[in-house]
């Protein structure tokens, strides 16, 4: 179950500089657990007491996982997930 | 009644129009709520104008004040417009990487400008207000990101029109920025229609936006309550100009760039509710037109030349 996550300037260097790597999981918890696994401190980036940094946005398939499980949001074989830190709009 | 005392007086009242060539069927049908009718051509007119008058009535605004506010463009227009008319003077915090029209807007109405670096985007140009606002303790920030007054006046306008016009609405679509209009508009509807659907489309810009130096300057507005949504799409700016011109080639409207990121949000939701046999009414906002993104090239040469061209803009 291999996705494409797609990292932002502010977290690439965990990633080496790759903007998107690879990684496998059927939720996003896992998909998470497998990135730190290859690229060391991003979860703690990401996940802050178990929940989602405050001003970090994820999303599977351009869908913000907030409103579809968090971090146990589902992702599947192909998807695409974003990671993009929370900007405001107006 | 179409007479009105003044322009301010003009405001609201806008037209929730069907697409009949986009909706994908009789029984999931798509509506068009287009704010670009209001006095200054946005939805920004009806938050501008509630948060000075919020203000006025609260004693902070007096006349001849200076109001100062981050924005990336329309709200500093409908603010600049309410100024001029009530005697007040604006500053306008915006980003550099805005188009060069909401500049002119701004300097037209006899707003004074001050530019934010591009890199950080619109977070940025909410610090550089912050630090202006402590340097010059008489300016009066109205602060549209956490000012209840602008929820407030989707609450009060947009909300109860949409539910007049079309009393059998199961979806709003709107794009989120300060967040006040899904918080508006969605409070209200969810009081009168408890099943209601809120969605949110989120424009995704050019890497520069999200230059941050760290992930703790990142910014969630006040104003902003997620238990009011359901739903919330990242739009980037490909998808954002291929349904701007789809919009005007097959219904004939003329939308601003971001509308286009709200209509790919309402078209997926429109295609989940075929896909799952259930009707649906779904409104989604027009949030201003085309006229002001013109030099930006978004309505010439292919959608991927387009895109290359807004990489690095703000365009919502």
């Amino acid at each position: 179950m291999a996705v494409t996550v797609s990292i932002p300037t502010i977290l690439r260097t965990h990633t080496g500089g790759e903007k998107s790597v690879s990684a496998a999981g059927t939720t996003l918890a896992e998909v998470i657990d497998d990135l730190e696994n290859n690229h060391g401190g991003l979860k703690a980036r990401l996940v802050k007491e178990g929940a989602l940094h405050r001003f970090v946005n994820v999303y599977v398939n351009d869908e913000d996982v907030r409103f579809a499980g968090g971090l146990e949001a589902a992702v599947k074989d192909g998807d695409n997930v974003t990671i993009l830190p929370a900007v405001a709009g107006g | 009644m179409a007479r009105y005392d003044s322009l301010l007086d003009a405001l609201g009242g806008t037209p929730l129009v069907g697409l009949p060539r986009l909706s994908p069927s009789e029984n999931v049908r798509i509506w068009a709520k287009l704010e670009d009718r209001n006095p200054t051509g946005s939805i920004k007119d009806r938050p501008a104008l509630a948060m000075i008058e919020a203000a006025e009535r609260d004693g902070v605004l007096r006349p001849g004040a200076t109001i100062l506010e981050p924005t990336s463009g329309n709200t500093g227009i409908s603010l600049a417009m309410a100024a001029k008319l009530k005697g007040y003077g604006l500053v306008c915090v915006m980003p550099e990487n805005t188009s060069t029209e909401r500049r002119q807007l701004l300097q037209a109405y006899g707003a004074r400008i001050v530019f934010s670096p591009a890199a950080g985007g619109s977070n940025q140009a909410v610090a550089t207000a912050k630090e202006l606002a402590k340097q010059n303790p008489d300016w009066i920030m109205l602060y549209q990101y956490g000012n209840p007054a602008n929820a407030d006046a989707h609450f009060r306008g947009t909300g109860p029109e949409i539910l007049k016009d079309l009393p059998e609405i199961t979806h709003f679509v709107a794009g989120l920025g300060t967040t006040g209009t899904l918080v508006g508009v969605g409070r209200f509807l969810r009081e009168a229609k408890p099943d209601v659907q809120i969605i949110a489309a989120e424009p995704r810009y050019g890497e520069l936006v999200y230059g941050l130096r760290n992930l703790d300057e990142g910014f969630v507005p006040e104003l902003y309550d997620e238990s009011v949504l359901t739903g919330r799409y990242s739009v980037g700016s490909y998808d954002a100009l291929r349904r701007t011109r789809q919009l005007l080639e097959t219904e004939g409207i003329f939308a601003g760039i971001s509308t286009g990121a709200i209509l790919h949000a309402a078209l997926a939701v429109a295609q989940k509710a075929e896909v799952a046999g259930k009707a649906a009414d779904i409104v989604f906002v027009v949030a201003d037109a085309g006229w002001k993104y013109l030099s930006t090239g978004a309505y010439a040469g292919t959608l991927d030349e387009a895109a290359a061209r807004l990489d690095g803009h703000l365009w919502a």
